[in-house]
């Protein structure tokens, strides 16, 4: 649909006010919300995504999409709720336990939302029982834990520990960071590394439709 | 050979007697949790070159930003962090127990066109009495005999604004007001400028210096045509300067994966990387073998190996070989050495720089 075409456009450009003027078009139109939300918003995010992963634009390119995107999700929100859409699933993130950097983690939490999943985000310096408790709270399928430096990252053990002893079996950990590493990540047993966050948004969805 | 000189050739890829010997530094902590520097005083860096026998690098910097900067002040605190407003204007989150790390910006007091204006016309004047340099102190300083090398610093065309902005609020900025943040970068270009033109008739300086830490793990913090339209002509303008006054090594820092951005680097006349973060950007080897003969890159030993052990030290030093005998290629760590580097790890990483590369009849011929 060329309007929906339109919105996907305007969203990858970064055009915040196009894509709620499309988004509002497309309400009054009465296009189902499912198709405003996956043809358009999603569909543009996931281009934006694809792109940032190839190397093809970078994180400012995804930053003005996300927030376009945000726009857009804003009109639709109760519409959403209304027509009974569900999240693709949830997942519980923030920056670990004696780091305060959000810059990584908040790009995650946007490409997460892209992909039509519900994020509960507990901001930085999240100590591993914090992790626990609201994956608990929130019947999450995921905890994804983020750190910038290497003095920090061991705190990620602490998270997959404290989930195994809570008996959080069907919870995925999953990790990323500048430091971290795939290797780093079989090191501590955590189930899911991600080098970017559009990678990161990718397995995240795979992990909870699995 | 003197510092100067080995510096001077092994970056311009010709031979010298050993390795430049230097390293980037260190986190505040390491000198609370070393034993080498508990047991024997070392506090400082300075302290710390001289405790190590490094080889000397100095450089002379100007004013060429904020004057005068904002006043810093906590806001407020919580828990077991701290708001404060730095000098930069920014709102900054911080560990209570002032632990080294980065802050944690949360908003900019500079948003605006007219928050521009405003702060440009009180903070920004190239004219100001506080930017005149003192060319006759840094002479007596650093006098033309020295046997040291003797950078000059060309400041910062972007990284300084992302300071003042914040990381999302500079991508947001240079979308939302791309002319108010090319004014930025002009302001910035020009106070390097006023500085350049101060010194540079009076000093035979060995290499140009500047800070970016413009990229991130996944590229760079402003779009690539940004960064070459805006970015790249005022690193040529200074570049002219530099030229003209016989200055040919120009490197700066920036952390994260540059290689997006760094066929603007080299268009713009900057030619050597430091301290070249291996794991958020790939091995240095990788980008000499890709510009032989054109870059050059100091740093780039990875601190992840440091922490590993020595056998992963060995190991990373080995991958090293080809690029230090080459030349334009002086190791260091790829960073401030964090204390999860223990000390005995970071005195077997020295020993065996010293061994492979630092000594009369060394592993490896420097520069062939």
């Amino acid at each position: 649909m060329a309007l929906l075409n339109d919105i996907s456009e305007a969203l990858q450009k970064g055009r915040a006010q196009d894509v709620k003027t499309l988004v509002q078009q497309a309400i009054d139109e009465k296009t189902p919300v499912r198709e405003i939300l996956e043809d358009g918003l999603m569909a543009g995010m996931g281009i934006i995504g694809e792109k940032f992963k190839n190397n093809e634009v970078y994180v400012p390119e995804v930053l003005i999409a996300a927030r376009a995107m945000n726009g857009g999700i804003e009109l639709i929100r109760p519409l959403l709720v209304e027509a009974g859409v569900k999240e693709r699933g949830t997942v519980v993130i923030g920056t670990v336990k004696g780091d305060l950097h959000d810059i990584g983690k908040n790009l995650v939490k946007m490409m997460v939302e892209g992909k039509g999943m519900k994020v509960i985000d507990l901001g930085t310096n999240v100590t591993a029982d914090a992790f626990v408790a609201a994956a608990k709270e929130n019947n999450a399928q995921i905890i994804a834990c983020s750190a910038l430096l290497t003095t920090t990252m061991g705190e990620m053990k602490e998270v997959v520990q404290k989930a195994k002893d809570a008996g959080l079996h069907g919870v995925k950990i999953m990790v990323g960071g500048a430091p971290v590493t795939q290797n780093f990540c079989d090191t501590i047993g955590a189930d899911a590394y991600a080098p970017d966050a559009a990678s990161a948004a990718d397995s995240a969805l795979a992990l909870c439709t699995a | 050979m003197t510092d100067r000189e080995r510096f001077a050739r092994q970056m311009r890829f010709q031979p010298v007697d050993r390795c430049f010997n230097m390293e980037f530094g260190y986190w505040a902590e390491n000198y609370l949790e070393w034993s080498g520097f508990v047991e024997n005083g070392v506090t400082t860096e300075a302290e710390a070159n001289r405790f190590f026998n490094f080889d000397r690098i100095a450089v002379i910097s100007g004013n060429t930003w904020m004057s005068p900067p904002f006043e810093e002040r906590v806001v407020s605190e919580s828990g077991n962090t701290r708001v404060m407003i730095n000098r930069d204007g920014l709102y900054a989150e911080v560990p209570m127990d002032s632990h080294s790390t980065i802050p944690h910006y949360t908003k900019a007091s500079i948003v605006t066109p007219d928050d521009w204006k405003r702060e440009k016309a009180a903070r920004f004047d190239a004219s100001a009495r506080e930017r005149v340099v003192d060319v006759e102190e840094l002479k007596k300083r650093h006098p033309a005999d020295r046997e040291y090398p003797l950078g000059v610093n060309c400041g910062s065309m972007i990284g300084k604004v992302r300071d003042m902005l914040t990381f999302e609020g500079l991508a947001y900025a240079a979308y939302d007001y791309p002319d108010m943040v090319e004014d930025m970068v002009e302001t910035a270009c020009v106070l390097v400028e006023n500085f350049l033109d101060q010194v540079l008739p009076h000093f035979e300086f060995d290499f140009a210096s500047g800070w970016e830490d413009i990229c991130f793990k996944n590229g760079p913090i402003v779009t690539v045509e940004f960064f070459n339209s805006v970015v790249v002509p005022r690193y040529k303008r200074i570049r002219k300067k530099l030229e003209q006054n016989g200055v040919e090594i120009w490197y700066t820092d920036s952390d994260g994966d540059v290689r997006p951005i760094l066929s603007g680097l080299l268009d713009g006349g900057i030619n050597a990387l430091f301290p070249f973060e291996v794991n958020s950007c790939t091995h240095p080897g990788e980008l000499l073998d890709a510009h032989k003969g054109t870059l050059r890159i100091m740093g780039g030993f990875d601190k992840i190996q440091m922490i590993a052990g020595r056998e992963q030290i060995d190991a990373y030093f080995e991958t090293l070989v080809p690029y230090v005998k080459r030349g334009g290629f002086i190791p260091f760590c790829d960073h401030r050495c964090p204390p999860d580097v223990t000390y005995e790890n970071y005195l077997y990483y020295l020993d065996r720089k010293q061994e492979m590369f630092g000594r009369l009849g060394a592993d490896v011929v420097v520069g062939m």
